[in-house]
């Protein structure tokens, strides 16, 4: 029977390799190589503002799927769409702070990543007790408080950002254990369960693929 | 495999005598006659309190990395019963040779002397150490020899004297060295060590069987994390690298000193626990099942976070299981891992039936090496 370590630990497998194909991406490399211009970091806010839009909508509608024998893990996904579900605000004001107009990225389309990203959450979203969605919320999660304080600090000191510019990638994460274990007592309940631990690993999977697309999908 | 390998024998190199914290600075020599901003910061890190120079404290070298090689292969086979007329395969590994052509193995050969032998150079940076060992397991394993050497050795002081900073875009207007350059000089030194294989143990004592070597390389999604021959902003684009303008070019950007990259080492250091990991999940690794961990990076340098992660996916193997000897010894580069295990074996803390997991994270490009020994 697959347990919580087992499940977290082929987790931080495909987020490692998650980070290794984030790493080869043209907007991630280019970041990382210091040739970052701010139309990439603008056309990199308009990219993710797409799926942190939907992010609590999905959680939401996983919530409403949840059943009463479940109703921890429904409060704390309920929770969570409540903490995140204004922070697109925050990519907004970013944008404006680096001297776009707010039209710009209020209007601007899904790209073909992001439209796929958002079809196959909503879609596992809307299936009864959808718990393989902690798995996208694991690769969501994990970019939130592993990645974006880094892009950001790099973006901020390549761009020479005020940090009115870089908030929601600099301050809106947090890298502790505490995390961690937060998500580890959710997976507690729901496992141990072989087919549950599955789905959770395969959503991951496929997650982080459609989100690494996403990011190659953006370019200014 | 056609026949089982075993280590026969462990042997060790180190130059000198042991040169402390508060003399190590001034014994390589200060940049432009100044005290580094971040050597005391960089030392408390690697929690490193003696190391060993083939420098003396005027820069002059009393013995080469080839020289330093030969003297553990010899202290190896004399470990093992055996002497260098014995040996007829020998793998090298180095970071940086004395030479730049031909391969280190030559000169490991040459300053061995007594007979011709089939030799084999490998360079990367620590983990060249474990692809060396899996040349002289696999040489012996399918029957092509019947005594191997595989050592490692470094001499990296030499590039960490003054003059290859000096005059360099890594020193600003302060004469302060870039982190990326200072941080090296105060975690890498000098030394050697070198393992035996043969396809049966010894009659006497304790052998080490040879289970697996496994080595995985991630230079397909990061660039050079720690290098030479290429200036820091540019090293992803080989076209401007150190023979662009030619050699006094190269030094005055910056492209021959031996560099790091921080900021990419963290996204590495994750990339080797996915690795790692992964080979727990496979059943390959069973950390319940391993008795000693002999790890080229020191437990107490890796964050909370980390320790953690391992603790909860049941990948950790207890700290009181792991070995070191890097605060003493120093970090040797690719002659690390064999100075921890000769140390260790010499410790008598090893006992027949025990597991012995050796691990060799190398930043160089992102890579980590494994290698599995049983006690027998």
């Amino acid at each position: 029977m697959q347990t919580v370590a087992d499940v977290l630990r082929r987790l931080t497998i495909v987020f490692t390799a998650f980070e290794g194909r984030l790493e080869q991406t043209p907007l991630i490399r280019k970041l990382t190589r210091g040739r970052f211009e701010l139309e990439d970091y603008r056309a990199f806010l308009v990219g993710l503002r797409q799926q942190v839009k939907d992010g609590a909508l999905w959680m939401s509608r996983a919530a409403s799927n949840i059943d009463e024998a479940h109703l921890e893990l429904r409060s704390r996904l309920m929770r969570h769409a409540v903490t995140e579900h204004r922070d697109f605000r925050l990519l907004e004001a970013d944008y404006v702070a680096t001297g776009g107009a707010l039209s710009a990225i209020t209007g601007a389309p899904k790209n073909i990543g992001s439209e796929a990203l958002s079809a196959w959450m909503f879609h596992e979203a809307s299936k009864p007790n959808p718990f393989g969605l902690l798995g996208a919320m694991w690769i969501i999660e994990g970019l939130g408080s592993i990645k974006a304080a880094e892009w950001g600090r790099l973006a901020k000191e390549r761009l020479s950002l005020p940090d009115a510019a870089v908030h929601f990638l600099l301050y809106h994460g947090e890298n502790d254990t505490t995390h961690i274990t937060e998500f580890e007592e959710m997976l507690g309940l729901v496992l141990p369960d072989d087919a549950v631990a599955a789905r959770i690993v395969r959503a991951a999977e496929v997650t982080a693929r459609l989100y690494a697309l996403q990011i190659e999908e953006m370019a200014s | 495999m056609l026949r089982d390998v075993f280590i026969t024998g462990c042997g060790r190199f180190l130059p000198g005598e042991p040169i402390a914290n508060d003399r190590m600075e001034e014994h390589l020599g200060q940049i432009h006659g100044r005290p580094s901003l971040l050597g005391r910061r960089a030392l408390r890190w690697n929690g490193i309190q003696t190391r060993h120079y083939a420098l003396n404290d005027r820069g002059h070298e009393f013995e080469s990395n080839a020289g330093m090689c030969a003297k553990s292969v010899r202290a190896a086979l004399d470990a093992a019963g055996l002497s260098v007329k014995d040996l007829s395969f020998l793998a090298t590994a180095t970071t940086q040779g004395d030479y730049l052509v031909p391969g280190h193995a030559t000169a490991v050969h040459g300053a061995l002397g007594e007979r011709s032998m089939e030799i084999a150079s490998f360079q990367s940076v620590c983990g060249s150490s474990l692809m060396a060992a899996k040349s002289a397991w696999l040489n012996v394993g399918a029957g092509e020899h019947n005594v191997a050497a595989a050592c490692a050795g470094e001499l990296s002081s030499r590039w960490f004297r003054p003059a290859f900073y000096e005059g360099t875009a890594l020193v600003d207007q302060k004469g302060r060295a870039r982190a990326e350059a200072d941080f090296l000089r105060f975690t890498l030194s000098d030394g050697a060590g070198t393992v035996i294989m043969e396809p049966q143990p010894r009659r006497d004592g304790l052998s080490l069987r040879v289970e697996f070597v496994d080595i995985v390389s991630f230079a397909d999604r990061f660039d050079p994390c720690m290098w030479a021959g290429a200036p820091i902003e540019t090293r992803g684009d080989l076209a401007t690298g150190w023979g662009a303008g030619g050699p006094r070019a190269a030094h005055a950007a910056g492209a021959i000193a031996l560099l790091q990259d921080f900021t990419l080492l963290k996204r590495v250091i994750r990339a080797w626990v996915g690795a790692y990991l992964e080979k727990v999940d496979c059943k390959r690794i069973v950390p319940a099942a391993v008795d000693w961990l002999l790890c080229h990076y020191s437990a107490q340098s890796l964050r909370e976070e980390i320790v953690s992660l391992l603790e909860k996916t049941e990948g950790m193997v207890p700290q009181q299981k792991w070995f070191s000897n890097l605060a003493w010894v120093g970090n040797v580069g690719s002659a690390s891992i064999w100075l921890m295990l000769e140390e260790f074996w010499r410790s008598g803390r090893l006992q027949r039936g025990q597991k012995v997991l050796c691990v060799v994270p190398e930043s160089g490009r992102a890579l980590i090496g494994f290698m599995l020994l049983e006690a027998v």
